[in-house]
């Protein structure tokens, strides 16, 4: 069953009788080494911080 | 790893579809790994029952549940909010710290400060690696309170730690700011509105004055500075203007801003927390007028917390804050030290003394604190264990914050934060801008240096 976690505008998702070519599929993940410390009260800004 | 996870992994991909409100794409998520594909959704079957995107991610789905575990639950502390004061000059109504502290509290002393700094070098340099340093971010209350004790601080240990610091812009004279840009210490400032009257209705001096002014006069100053930003705090007071605001930055050559959601914390934010669905109108008419910005001038204003939300889906070890993840970083990726020295887990929980997890310079330091039943509390709150988060489709994309709203304004840990549908609708604009080509244009210049690709389907 299909999560609809969007609460505005809901669309309905229906198979069409007569499909036209399927849209590609968009997958994409990149991984580092995570350093994050941020909180919403602030965010580090590590780059050209030189003036 | 725990067995759990390993025996999720070995079960294989199991994707659950996502309407995101897209006219051509829908989502198929996989929650336990963070995993996400953007399927034509008139095939969501098709794309489930088998092929490329199912026989691609089954080869990574145990190597991408063990990198987000990793994440949520191996990280050592890299960071740390210090609070040099419990004062402020400014009574804004929204301010996770209790009134009495930031009237009549108490500074730190610059002795007490660098003999914290001190402390807490030893205990980073036992759990950080060789050549990485720590970040140190002064904090509210108001740090430039204490600017004597926060410059002597960074000036004896200019080598040791990353300085940032917070704050409300007002006492950010030429001289501090040619301190701090010498020393290249990235600097955040607060402002709510566009022009006085909307600012001045949630940030105030406690004689009820005008800051407006005082902190235009301070991003004045910071024009061309590589390194600072500006938070505004979306509240019922402000809503209707966060279009302007962000044309205010843009043409004040703000670089990052944050348009964060009040944190209900304390009562006196709850009476003026806007609903999730008039928050998601206005931020995201907001956001739309930031690519409009973009596309016109060639110049990014970059919303810090949105690209956050949108760099944990393309890159979950990427994200630069750490609220929007579970068990968020407090006590976990930082922790925050108050002016008296106890440690909390984040400042937000300063104002709650059942989260202090003792003091830094009297009592354990740093691993009793990380250890202690207050800290626990917080770095156990997981989403995978409780309702309605725990059969969401998008909860590591969310991370139901923030656990001390949750815990002060919802009853429990075990509760959502303040803004759950909004966090929902976030993850769906995100997606879109994904299925559109757009989500560069939504961050940082180089926000995935460092990152390698490790999953990258474009097939039909």
């Amino acid at each position: 069953m299909m999560q609809t976690v969007q609460t505005q505008q809901p669309a309905e998702i229906t198979a069409a009788a007569k499909a036209p070519p399927a849209a590609p599929t968009i997958a994409i993940r990149k991984s580092c080494n995570p350093d994050g410390i941020g909180l919403s009260h602030y965010v580090l800004m590590d780059k050209k911080a030189a003036k | 790893m725990t067995a759990a996870v390993l025996n999720r992994a070995n079960a294989g991909p199991a994707l659950v579809p996502v309407d995101i409100g897209h006219d051509v794409y829908a989502a198929v998520t996989d929650p336990c790994t963070a995993f996400w594909a953007l399927v034509d959704k008139t095939r969501i079957a098709e794309s489930l029952a088998g092929g490329p995107l199912l026989d691609a991610y089954r080869d990574k789905t145990d190597a991408f549940a063990r990198e987000l575990h990793a994440l949520r639950f191996e990280l050592k502390p890299s960071g740390v909010y210090l609070n040099p004061t419990e004062r402020c000059n400014l009574n804004c109504t929204y301010c996770y710290l209790p009134g009495k502290q930031r009237s009549s509290g108490s500074h730190m002393t610059a002795e007490m400060l660098i003999a914290s700094l001190d402390k807490l070098h030893d205990y980073f340099r036992s759990v950080m690696p060789e050549g990485r340093k720590p970040r140190a971010i002064f904090h509210g209350a108001e740090p430039l309170m204490n600017k004597g004790a926060v410059f002597a601080a960074i000036d004896a240990f200019a080598d040791d730690f990353t300085f940032g610091l917070q704050t409300n812009g007002t006492l950010l004279d030429d001289a501090a700011v040619e301190f701090l840009t010498s020393r290249n210490v990235s600097i955040g400032l607060s402002l709510d509105g566009p022009s006085a009257d909307i600012t001045d209705a949630t940030r105030r001096t406690w004689g009820g004055k005008s800051v407006h002014a005082r902190v235009l006069a301070a991003m004045e100053k910071l024009k061309g500075y590589g390194s600072w930003s500006v938070i505004t705090t979306c509240t019922t007071e402000n809503l209707h203007y966060l279009t302007q605001m962000v044309e205010f930055f843009h043409v004040n050559e703000v670089p990052t801003c944050m348009l964060n959601t009040v944190r209900c914390t304390l009562p006196g934010a709850r009476g003026v927390k806007p609903a999730d669905g008039d928050m998601a109108k206005a931020f995201f008419a907001a956001m739309d007028r930031t690519h409009e910005l973009y596309r016109e001038s060639g110049r990014k204003l970059v919303v810090a917390n949105f690209a956050n939300i949108l760099i944990g889906i393309l890159a979950p070890t990427a994200r630069r804050l750490m609220c929007d993840i579970s068990p968020c970083g407090g006590g976990r990726a930082f922790f925050a030290l108050a002016a008296d020295g106890g440690l909390y887990p984040c400042s937000e929980f300063i104002g709650l003394p059942r989260f202090n997890g003792g003091n830094l310079l009297t009592e354990g330091g740093v691993e009793a604190a990380l250890a202690s039943a207050a800290f626990q509390t917080v770095t156990t709150r997981d989403v995978d264990t409780f309702s309605p988060c725990g059969d969401c489709a998008i909860r590591h994309f969310c991370g139901s914050p923030c656990p001390a709203e949750a815990h002060e304004m919802n009853g429990g840990m075990e509760k959502i934060g303040a803004f759950c549908e909004f966090y929902k609708e976030q993850v769906n604009y995100a997606l879109r801008l994904i299925a559109d080509g757009k989500a560069n244009d939504y961050l940082w210049d180089g926000w995935d240096e460092g990152a390698g690709t490790t999953f990258d389907l474009c097939s039909t």
